[in-house]
């Protein structure tokens, strides 16, 4: 395969702007966010116009681009307001929005002619024809559904001109996304409007159904029926979707945590660059998947991409024991000469406390937090309240927007 | 006005039932295969469609052939022959729900009626609009709409519509075999793995015992079905005040007496309904549904008068 000049894009969930900002500070090429309207995700922070405004200038200094989500399954009352919303969007500087029902296509085309639209997962682009059909719409990209494999992406690159967007990273609807309503009927929460009670992740007794009434084969083997997939991750295999050309590497997670973040798009700008620099030999380096699992809340899987996920791509049973990660501090300063660091809490630390510091380019270091001090420049042994400022000893530089982490 | 009448539409598993269906009152029956259809009552291979063509042809009904599967690579190549062969058999509708389809059909040259059913997505009036720039002749909507949603919609849009009046309706479709992938997990014999198509099964709720979604795997993955059948039988004042141009009855998982004997009360209530109909007489014929409904399935009238939240 001949190396691909053009490097893709790493794309990051923003649930709220401090989340932008991180994502964007270390390394994704562009966000996507939900504003308060049209959006999936009703429970992630969501930005009004005027975040959206100053979110789209932070990415500016990056070079970066901000993303809407309006992908709801629109229901006749929710139309209202989406010419001005697309409007809006437009003038405030958004890049494109990921849209999947053809009512709100129909009105951002008519207000916004000239806002990039982007079709959502949510519809389920599974073959190279509708990708194809989207194309003659005149939509420059379309997000794949999960469900496809490498091998069908290579295809319709190669039948297709066409942006595609895949996921890489992140949380996977068990179903199709859009084509599950168990929500709907077991919470009258409506899925496809941003109300899903995942309920497919709930315990369940599977009976086989004879002539003489129904056995219960999840009470016969003591095990639950449950539909819960592990979480998709391409850190290991990143080049193969690299060599295809696929231009936009998606991280799923708008309601994930800063470290989350911080921590993904970290490793994944890391894979993206080390490839491009030299992808003759590339070759995956373990610290980037030890660094994964510091951000990972459930065991991963490569889902679709090479097999049918089998049920070692599910979660039964108990759930694997992955060590979990607090975000403990944000550094906000660092003073070269007494090799003191200015840390803002975020989570509870306290003399003794074996801590990580990271930050961009995949910085990172170990060490014991032997002295803080308050405000006041009073020692103390423990920073316990939230969001105060203290000061740390540190081994190593650090610098604004590193982050150190902390195992809980 | 006055000349309005619904077509009543029933699925079918085989020839059998088509014809009986078509017997019991059906204006049009609803087939398919697995390969391209979504959750067929029974596989129809080609010829077998063009027997259900010739039959109810010659009795002056129609055939709708169901193609709303969600397309990968293997498939769309497939497709411009399937096409093309339906074509010929002269069905009188491709029920389908993936834009592959139109590029597909533009290339092709070819007579069919595409009647738009992408199951969940049919929710708004703008979006249906949209699809009618693209010429679908029947709008399908979504189960999870109201009944005052369904009659706005069928103001606003030109296409003729379509909802599900009775039975089972599809709750969840994943690609993923997700029953094979339990029975693995439990590592119960080889034995019972390959008996999983041939059984019927069912999902409950671990913390609510009086649940029941029946739940099947196929060439699409797997399905899971609503936990009550719908029945509108003593609603349909409402739906035909509404102009509701199509109405179906889902026969999956019911027996062959069963959906037979549920078309012919639809039959029988829609004719009433041209007349004057009592309350009363509306209350026998949902009797006579209740009478014949499985212990294990409940009835009731889905999202048509129930509120969502999100």
């Amino acid at each position: 395969m001949s190396t691909k000049v053009k490097k893709p894009e790493l794309l990051a969930p923003a649930g709220n702007l401090e989340k932008l900002k991180f994502a964007i500070h270390y390394g994704a090429d562009a966000v996507y966010i939900g504003g308060k309207q049209f959006g999936l995700r009703a429970k992630a922070g969501n930005f009004s116009f005027e975040e959206m405004a100053e979110g789209v200038e932070f990415a500016n200094r990056y070079g970066a681009k901000v993303y809407v989500a309006a992908n709801i399954i629109a229901h006749n009352e929710n139309l209202d307001g989406a010419k001005e919303y697309f409007k809006k969007l437009y003038e405030i500087g958004i890049s494109a929005v990921i849209i999947a029902d053809p009512a709100l296509i129909t009105a951002c085309k008519e207000a916004a002619p000239n806002l990039e639209i982007h079709i959502s997962t949510q519809a389920s682009i599974a073959n190279w024809r509708t990708a194809q059909y989207w194309k003659q719409e005149g939509i420059p990209r379309v997000v794949l559904a999960r469900e496809v494999s490498v091998e069908e992406i290579r295809q319709m690159k190669e039948k297709v001109d066409i942006e595609i967007e895949a996921f890489i990273h992140g949380a996977m609807c068990i179903s199709y996304s859009g084509r599950c309503v168990l929500s709907n009927h077991m919470t009258a929460r409506d899925a496809n409007r941003g109300g899903c009670a995942q309920s497919c992740r709930w315990k369940y007794d599977l009976f086989e159904d004879g002539v003489d009434g129904s056995v219960n084969v999840s009470e016969e083997a003591d095990e639950a029926y449950t539909m819960s997939s592990k979480d998709l991750s391409m850190v290991e295999h990143l080049p193969d979707l690299l060599e295809l050309g696929v231009d936009s590497l998606k991280i799923e997670g708008r309601m994930k945590s800063i470290h989350y973040i911080a921590t993904v798009v970290n490793v994944y700008r890391k894979i993206i660059d080390s490839y491009y620099e030299n992808p003759e030999n590339y070759q995956l380096n373990e610290a980037w998947v030890d660094e994964i699992w510091k951000a990972a809340q459930r065991s991963l899987t490569t889902a679709f991409y090479y097999e049918e996920p089998s049920e070692n791509a599910q979660l039964f049973g108990k759930p694997d024991r992955i060590p979990k990660y607090n975000f403990a501090g944000l550094v906000l300063d660092y003073d070269e000469d007494t090799q003191i660091a200015t840390v803002q809490q975020r989570n509870s630390f306290a003399k003794g406390d074996e801590i990580e510091f990271f930050g961009p380019n995949f910085k990172r270091f170990k060490q014991e937090i032997t002295e803080i001090w308050d405000e006041n420049g009073q020692a103390i042994d423990i920073a316990k309240h939230a969001m105060m400022v203290t000061k740390v000893k540190v081994d190593q530089p650090v610098t604004y927007f590193d982050m150190m982490r902390k195992r809980k | 006005m006055s000349n309005y009448q619904p077509e009543l539409i029933a699925t079918a598993r085989d020839i059998e039932e088509v014809k009986t269906v078509a017997e019991a009152g059906a204006d049009a029956v609803v087939i398919g295969h697995e390969r391209y259809g979504l959750r067929v009552a029974g596989n129809f291979d080609v010829t077998a469609i063009g027997q259900a063509v010739q039959h109810l042809h010659a009795c002056n009904k129609k055939v709708y052939v169901l193609t709303n599967a969600i397309f990968h690579n293997d498939i769309v190549q497939e497709l411009p022959d399937y096409f093309t062969g339906l074509a010929e058999l002269e069905v009188d509708g491709i029920i389908c729900g993936d834009p592959s389809v139109f590029p597909i059909l533009n290339e092709l040259d070819v007579d069919l009626d595409v009647f738009w059913n992408p199951e969940t997505l049919s929710t708004n009036y703008e979006t249906l609009k949209y699809w009618e720039t693209k010429g679908i002749k029947r709008a399908i909507l979504s189960n999870e709409l109201a009944l005052d949603a369904i009659a706005t919609i069928k103001e606003k849009i030109n296409v003729p519509v379509e909802i599900q009046i009775h039975g089972m309706t599809c709750i969840f479709q994943s690609k993923r075999k997700l029953v094979t992938n339990y029975y693995n997990y439990i590592e119960t014999d080889e034995q019972l793995k390959q008996d999983i198509k041939s059984k019927n099964m069912h999902l409950r709720q671990s913390n609510e015992t009086d649940t029941h979604y029946p739940v099947y795997e196929d060439i699409n993955g797997t399905h899971i079905m609503s936990n009550e059948d719908l029945c509108m039988i003593e609603h349909l004042q409402e739906i035909m005040d509404a102009r509701v141009d199509s109405l179906r009855i889902n026969g999956l998982f019911k027996s062959r007496e069963y959906q037979q004997k549920a078309v012919a009360l639809y039959r029988e209530a829609i004719d009433r309904h041209q007349d004057i109909i009592t309350d009363y007489q509306k209350h026998q014929l949902k009797q006579q549904i209740v009478t014949m409904q499985p212990n294990d399935r409940k009835l009731d009238t889905g999202f048509y008068y129930k509120e969502q939240i999100y």
